[in-house]
């Protein structure tokens, strides 16, 4: 008989677990969201998502976050059985997807009590967490890992429901080149990565995931610091999984932080990868890791099949600022000018018009400009004032306190069957740009 | 179930077969040889009797549960799944069987299973309140498993083991014979409303009988302590008195004197307010259109001026019915005998 209440019950209190779920996403998204607009807007980004060839694709990098978000909207309508249903064939295809766990466990105790927002772990539960805690020394509590959950949770759907703009690009994405079929952007703000296809019809967003960033955030400095590195990046090979322990998942590619802008600036420590989750958990925390950006296996693996090592960008920012193709184009034209105008210099020669595209601070690879001027004199020598091909041109913009572009291109003597790939950093100083490296990659 | 009290019941211990609620008479003789062994605590000889009985009625499904139950008794869980298992396969019209398999998935850790089988015993008699209260615990530990999982609390030792109730009594309706003759469970239509037949107030009618026969059966008990003074024999008769009127207010829904059977100390389920509890209790039994409370198989243990009573209830009301262990304890207040505190199980 009490059960037969307690079905009455349910009715109830389950409006008010999805009530206090989406309570949750409210304080941070700042935004109102009754269960219907959340439904409506989470199902909206879904379409959105697979208007494109590569629909079957994403739907599997995307199923355990899309099938958690279906359970999420079930909720949100008070359809808990069907939603304990589905919560359960996920965990059977992913069993350590916590976050899912940590759902699913309200799932089903909203069938014997009330269940007041994500992870309301029962009295009991909670005076085993604060025993179990005490007791694996340098484990964090039980009660961080579920505030580390319920932020993962509310990393997913903050990214899942503020979709980025049809048509737009991170304003780093100023030129790609044929070489590069895929880029890679990170919105550490969001914890998500976005992988784009370079393709026949141009740039376009193919699918994104949850990632995880360094446990004290972004901005790397210093070795040891545990952030995450912010700029532009190249992923510069892919290590073989088997040599890799299982702590780092299906793979890792490491990308080539320090890069000359943070050497520039002293910027200290390595192996910063991408790279996948340990056999035990689906998915990390937010911040979770020492630096690194860190997928679920399943979505590394999509990357590592699909993505090339040393042609593909990764841009880590903080915040993407997502622009329109057009306002690219613009940008670009306009900084295209200054590279042929360094082009020209070379054909025609011109040792003291080469040298002034240098800042004083130049380097390559540890070469300081005294030394850099005899290489382009040689350079120039060998030129023997034949002209030269840019192609391949990729440009990337990266701004913070300076202005700076990473332009990767290969350089080719009219003529010659081969050349070489170079790659320059820029910084801007006023209206002239200045070559602070220039290195065959 | 109907009692107001935790719904957790322990397997208890002391194993009290009624035969009595075996009604179906053609059983009567050889229940009752069972049941007797199993009163002197000799279970295997007991399970050789239903073995024996078995061989003239190989289908019948009383003396299967009742293998089952043994089974169970006797630690040998796979044997009892299998003989439960069965019974589901060829009697998917009762519940029972779903009930007492999912306790023994439930205590081999399994609990998946538990719930998968409790659900059929659901979906089998959807008001069948041990099924509910028993997947009620599962969803407690499968919820507790997965938060553990979510919080990588490692080694899911850590949750407890629930307390699910053991089905004793298969309860057959009175027609139940014929079904059995049958032998197409299949013609019962599992999902068809007469499936309730098993809780019906038909079923119940067997039932009710054994109540009248209580004191004789707990005649026995009472000898047992030779030289009792006759002031605890009265005491006994008193508290006896006492239970059977709190019985009677509850089934004719007098909440005076229903409430009036509590001590002022009442020991509330769940520490409620006494206030609360009392709103609780009306509502439900003022909810209810008809209900009957037995008590039968009464014993008693007096302690100065306070007693546990140990019974069988009967409980009847509307769609529900059910058959549980129920103790009460008593304190004595002037020369009146009220309830302290009341549990459901053994």
């Amino acid at each position: 008989m009490n059960r037969l209440m307690n079905c009455f019950r349910n009715s109830l209190t389950l409006n008010s677990f999805a009530i206090a779920l989406l309570a949750g996403s409210v304080l941070c998204f700042a935004a109102l969201f009754t269960p219907t607009a959340w439904a409506q807007s989470s199902k909206i980004s879904i379409l959105n998502s697979g208007k494109n060839k590569n629909i079957a694709q994403r739907k599997v990098d995307l199923q355990a976050e899309a099938k958690l978000l279906r359970i999420y909207q079930l909720i949100g309508k008070g359809q808990n059985r069907q939603a304990l249903a589905e919560s359960e064939l996920l965990l059977k295809a992913q069993p350590n997807f916590q976050l899912a766990q940590l759902v699913h466990g309200d799932l089903l105790s909203s069938f014997v009590r009330p269940v007041n927002g994500l992870g309301d772990l029962p009295k009991s539960t909670q005076l085993a967490v604060t025993a179990t805690a005490a007791s694996p020394t340098n484990s964090p509590t039980a009660a961080a890992t579920l505030n580390e959950l319920r932020e993962e949770s509310l990393q997913r759907l903050k990214a899942l429901r503020e979709r980025p703009p049809a048509n737009a690009l991170p304003a780093q994405f100023l030129a790609l080149s044929d070489k590069n079929k895929h880029a890679i952007a990170v919105d550490a703000s969001r914890s998500r990565l976005y992988l784009f296809e370079n393709g026949a019809s141009g740039v376009k967003l193919v699918a994104d995931y949850y990632i995880s960033i360094g446990k004290l955030g972004v901005e790397k400095t210093l070795e040891g610091d545990q952030r995450t590195p912010l700029g532009v990046y190249y992923i510069t090979g892919s290590l073989n999984p088997t040599s890799l322990v299982d702590f780092y998942g299906v793979g890792a590619l490491p990308i080539n932080y320090p890069n000359p802008l943070d050497l520039k600036r002293g910027k200290t420590g390595s192996g910063i990868w991408l790279h996948g989750t340990p056999s035990e958990q689906f998915s990390r925390a937010p911040k979770a890791s020492d630096g690194c950006v860190v997928l679920a296996n399943p979505d590394l693996n999509h990357i590592l099949t699909s993505v090339r090592s040393r042609t593909t960008p990764v841009v880590i920012a903080d915040r993407l600022n997502w622009v329109s193709k057009a306002s690219l184009e613009t940008d670009k034209a306009n900084f295209n000018n200054t590279l042929v105008a360094w082009r020209q210099a070379k054909v025609q020669a011109d040792t003291a018009k080469m040298m002034a595209f240098y800042t004083s601070d130049f380097s390559n690879y540890g070469k300081n400009l005294t030394q850099w001027a005899s290489i382009i004199s040689n350079e120039l020598k060998n030129i023997k004032g034949r002209d030269i091909a840019l192609t391949n041109i990729n440009m990337m913009r990266w701004s913070d306190q300076n202005d700076t572009m990473v332009v990767t291109f290969d350089e080719v003597i009219v003529g010659k069957q081969t050349g070489v790939t170079k790659r320059q950093y820029w910084i801007r100083d006023g209206k002239a740009w200045k070559i602070f490296f220039e290195g065959v990659i | 179930m109907s009692a107001p009290v935790s719904l957790l019941r322990l397997l208890p211990a002391t194993f009290a077969l009624s035969a009595a609620l075996f009604a179906v008479s053609v059983h009567a003789n050889d229940l009752d040889e069972v049941n007797q062994l199993l009163k002197a605590g000799k279970q295997a000889q007991a399970l050789a009797k239903v073995e024996q009985s078995l061989t003239a009625k190989p289908r019948d499904p009383q003396l299967r549960f009742l293998k089952g139950v043994i089974q169970t008794e006797l630690g040998k869980p796979q044997d009892a799944i299998g003989t439960f298992t069965k019974l589901t396969e060829e009697y998917p019209e009762l519940p029972e069987p779903y009930n007492n398999l999912a306790v023994l998935h439930a205590s081999g850790g399994q609990f998946d299973k538990a719930r998968a089988a409790l659900e059929m015993a659901i979906r089998t008699n959807p008001s069948y309140s041990t099924a509910h209260e028993n997947l009620g615990d599962i969803y407690a530990n499968l919820a507790s498993q997965a938060y553990s999982k979510a919080l990588q609390l490692g080694g899911s030792s850590s949750t407890l083991q629930p307390k699910l109730t053991l089905i004793r009594e298969l309860f057959t309706p009175g027609s139940k014979g014929t079904n059995v003759n049958t032998t197409k469970p299949v013609a019962t239509a599992p999902v068809a409303p007469t499936v309730v037949a098993p809780v019906a107030p038909t079923a119940t009618a067997p039932i009710v009988k054994p109540a009248v026969t209580v004191p004789v059966a707990t005649a026995p008990t009472t000898p047992v302590a030779p030289a009792l003074p006759a002031v605890a024999a009265a005491s006994d008769k008193d508290i006896e008195q006492a239970v059977q009127a709190w019985a009677k207010a509850w089934s004719s829904k007098d909440m005076n004197a229903y409430l009036a059977s509590y001590a002022k100390n009442f020991d509330t389920p769940k520490n409620l307010p006494r206030k609360t509890w009392e709103d609780e209790r009306r509502d439900r039994i003022m909810g209810k259109s008809r209900i009957s409370v037995k008590v039968s198989d009464i014993t008693t243990k007096l302690n100065g001026n306070t007693a546990t009573v140990k019974f069988r209830q009967t409980y009847d009301a509307d769609a529900l019915s059910t058959s549980s262990r129920k103790t009460l304890e008593l304190t004595k207040v002037g020369d009146r005998w009220l309830i302290a505190k009341e549990t459901t199980g053994g």
